[in-house]
């Protein structure tokens, strides 16, 4: 095969024709979709604007396509309109953060606009991206241009442009890639934040890379490829042959020495992958080698092992079982720790830290789902949270940007009555949970929730993760920086001057009340010790010290 | 002549004011260590705040024996009562109800009537209708009438208090399912209601402001109001919460000093609003 430079024009070739694909053609499309993204993940978690230590977007883009094709992986259905439920269903629970949600809603819209089709053609495509699009801009709220959703959207525009010229199944997803990349390219014009930091949008960069495995598979290849337009992936580890990676936690992890003669490393570890073994390793040489893999069917493997020669050392291991014995633990370990409902209605919230855990069960909250900065949990996991607490009305704290459109999902997804107060932080949530009505209703209580998180204001002091200029603050990777509200407002090197800057920017002489919450890397002297020094500055605060123990943030503090 | 009520010291209401609408208190004791206290007789408002602070020993309180109670209904029954009401705190917060069933039931003498109310309140809660109680009383009017008057105005009055810390509420026990705010590991001024006698949380504001703007809140949502009065830990307090409720509430507004006894389960800086409202 040829090898192909990166530019768009480079990738404008003509290839076989294929007028049709089916279920097996969309799944294995995706399948190298996902295996690209996978690979790419940390290049595009590289592309976050934001110097906090946030939940990544390819991170949780990643997840959001291993769940997509954790029912497809074995499956051997031809019908592209069951596969495409399959990735669509598998997507909506394993959504993770906004750019993980609002993919799992395009992959939603693909499988409508190919309802009922066993196979389709360059123009079913087109318009099951059309629909893709057109569900991907339903999911937010307020629809922001320079994102995955222009990304998106142009891309089907291509699309169907390329449909109408009369191009088949190659010819369009091609123009699709190309259209893809274009539109990535010109999210920083579109998008003045991303321009200062000279990046690209991260979920758009995402989408686009997951176009491009899929461009993989239909060009055939499965070598060398070239580099995706992620700018900051030169230094990427080589793609490895027909590797897909998968959740480590699946089916069984066969580990087994084959002794033999002859013995073909290439092909047998082809011929594993091909029987369904995944994560494949085979290393040695003609007399012996190691095999390891993960599958659903370790019976097969073995069998083949042992045609070839002698098997030595076997260890199987139900890995499957063992999450599922782990999740039902942690879901029942988490479910003697829910509280009784009090009301009709119960609460729900997304908390990370030992400390702020207690704090929330201390107010009484129902069920927690662990997550919230760096780890969004996905849509799956609130679900779980909102099914198991008894009331049939639940109202959801997400305390995370990033996950309050994950929850917004779960109201699809369950017969109870849902509602998600959008808290951003976690002092927003604790407010709103102070001012949850023991005797009040659900829909007294959601409204008095959202209220109450207007009325705290929020500061987190962590560390920069990568340098960039966020409007008028110029941030050095390792900087200490404080966000108000979630906007970074000071950054600097001396922890001491950036707290003091940050609540001088709360005016803290307006609010009556402060609370400190101090992370895992603070002790409760040292936080004192701040609190002496908030205490001096500012008399008439009444202010509390906790120890919330979350990862990653030194302080949160928030102002009532 | 006539019907005579009684109560107990957790009404909170002043001995010279009992003594002129001829109602007879009959106190609870508050504990300091081994040291006993008549509630607001031997102790009052604001020398049990003193002792709450000086004290090591946390107070503890106990409901009258039904010999108090007894003596009460003997002495009232020799003043020549033809009836009795005995109305008092809230069964679910104290045995004094039980002690004064016992007292009427092993009252051998007794040829009046004595009926025994359990007000599912205590303090402000219940001080109003005691208050008319008495006042029908003078009037002659006769024991079922009055009784029927007091469960009707009792069914009309809802307290919210304000309390300055849950610590008090923590170490005392008999709070109902106000347990539902103590695992709280932040400080907040918790608003509890009085509902099915006993305390109910309501909400957890973090600041005293916000919990007395809340309240005040609350109140303006309750309807035509008859009347309105304040139990108060300290003056300072009361005053804060009336600032509050007069934003809403243009009538007058009686203050009441909260008693030992209260005062022990709910401590210092807690502030209490009785509303009755119209019929």
């Amino acid at each position: 095969m040829k090898q192909q430079a990166s530019r768009i024009a480079g990738i404008r070739q003509r290839l076989r024709r294929i007028s049709v694909f089916d279920g097996q053609d969309l799944k294995k499309a995706i399948l190298i979709g996902a295996a690209w993204l996978e690979e790419h993940r940390e290049a595009i978690n590289a592309l976050n604007v934001f110097p906090v230590p946030d939940g990544d977007t390819g991170s949780n883009m990643s997840a959001t396509m291993q769940a997509a094709i954790r029912d497809i992986i074995h499956s051997t259905e031809t019908s592209a309109s069951v596969i495409a439920e399959k990735i669509a269903h598998g997507a909506l629970l394993g959504a993770r953060g906004n750019s993980g949600v609002i993919l799992s809603q395009a992959l939603r819209g693909l499988a409508q606009g190919l309802d009922k089709k066993q196979t389709f053609s360059a123009t079913d495509l087109a318009n099951a991206l059309q629909e893709a699009s057109r569900l991907a801009y339903r999911a937010v709220l307020k629809p922001i241009e320079g994102t995955i959703l222009t990304v998106v959207r142009e891309t089907a525009e291509a699309a169907s442009k390329s449909a109408e010229r009369g191009d088949d199944l190659v010819g369009l997803i091609q123009e699709a890639v190309i259209a893809a990349r274009q539109a990535v390219a010109s999210t920083p014009e579109l998008l003045p934040t991303l321009k200062q930091a000279g990046v690209v949008d991260s979920g758009g960069q995402g989408f686009c890379t997951i176009l491009e495995g899929v461009w993989r598979y239909v060009r055939g290849e499965t070598g060398t490829l070239p580099p995706p337009s992620v700018s900051s992936s030169s230094g990427e580890a080589a793609v490895k042959k027909g590797r897909i990676t998968v959740d480590e936690e699946f089916g069984y992890e066969v580990v087994f020495l084959l002794r033999g003669t002859n013995l073909d490393v290439d092909a047998i570890r082809q011929m594993i992958i091909d029987m369904g073994g995944v994560s494949t390793v085979v290393a040695g040489d003609e007399k012996m080698l190691k095999v390891h893999t993960h599958t659903l069917t370790p019976g097969k493997i073995l069998d083949y092992g042992v045609s070839l020669g002698s098997l030595l050392d076997i260890n199987i291991e139900n890995l499957q079982e063992q999450s599922l014995t782990y999740a039902a633990e942690s879901q029942a370990e988490h479910a003697g720790e829910t509280s009784a409902v009090t009301g009709d209605s119960a609460t729900v919230a997304v908390v990370s830290g030992a400390g702020l855990e207690k704090v929330f069960r201390g107010l009484g909250v129902n069920a927690i789902v662990a997550g919230g900065q760096t780890m969004n949990p996905s849509i799956e996991e609130v679900l779980a949270a909102v099914n198991t607490v008894s009331a049939n009305k639940v109202i959801i704290l997400p305390n995370n940007g990033n996950v309050i459109l994950s929850a917004r999902q779960v109201a699809a997804l369950t017969n109870k009555e849902v509602y998600v107060v959008p808290s951003d932080t976690m002092p927003q949530g604790i407010a709103a949970l102070l001012s949850f009505n023991f005797e009040a209703d659900f829909a007294a209580n959601c409204q008095a929730m959202t209220q109450a998180i207007e009325h705290v204001q929020t500061a987190e002091i962590t560390t920069a993760v990568r340098s960039v200029q966020v409007g008028a603050v110029d941030v050095r990777e390792g900087n200490y920086i404080g966000l108000i509200n979630g906007k970074l407002t000071v950054a600097g090197q001396n922890m001491d001057h950036v707290i003091n800057d940050t609540l001088q920017r709360m005016e803290l002489e307006n609010y009556e009340v402060v609370t400190l919450y101090y992370g895992e890397n603070v002790t409760a002297a040292q936080a004192q010790e701040r609190v002496h020094h908030i205490k001096q500055q500012y008399s008439h605060l009444e202010i509390e010290v906790v120890d919330g123990g979350q990862a990653y943030y030194p302080y949160i503090i928030s102002a009532e | 002549m006539a019907v005579r009520i009684v109560t107990d010291s957790t009404a909170d209401i002043p001995l010279a004011q009992a003594q002129a609408l001829g109602i007879t208190i009959v106190p609870l004791t508050v504990f300091f260590g081994e040291q006993a206290f008549l509630d607001g007789v031997e102790l009052d408002n604001a020398g049990f705040y003193r002792k709450l602070q000086e004290s090591k020993a946390l107070p503890r309180t106990s409901q009258p024996p039904p010999a108090a109670l007894q003596e009460a209904y003997k002495n009232l029954i020799s003043e020549g009562a033809d009836g009795i009401l005995s109305i008092h705190l809230s069964s679910k917060l104290s045995g004094t109800y039980q002690s004064a069933c016992t007292a009427r039931d092993t009252l051998s003498e007794s040829r009046i009537p004595i009926a025994i109310l359990d007000s599912c309140s205590i303090s402000v809660g219940m001080s109003q209708a005691i208050m008319h109680a008495a006042q029908e009383a003078k009037q002659g009017v006769g024991l079922e009438e009055i009784k029927v008057h007091v469960l009707d105005e009792l069914s009309r009055t809802h307290v919210l208090a304000v309390l300055d810390t849950l610590e008090f509420l923590k170490r005392g026990g008999r709070i109902g399912s106000a347990q539902a705010m103590l695992g709280s590991m932040l400080n907040v001024k918790p608003i509890l209601a009085i509902k099915d006698g006993g305390a109910a949380p309501l909400e957890r504001p973090r600041t005293r402001g916000k919990a007395y703007a809340r309240v005040a809140q609350l109140v303006s949502e309750m309807g035509e109001i008859e009347s309105l009065c304040i139990a108060e830990a300290s003056q300072e307090v009361g005053q804060q919460l009336a600032q509050a409720i007069r934003e809403v509430y243009k009538g007058d507004i009686p203050f009441y000093k909260l008693g030992a006894v209260l005062g022990t389960h709910t401590g210092p800086g807690t502030a209490a609003v009785a509303v009755v409202t119209a019929q």
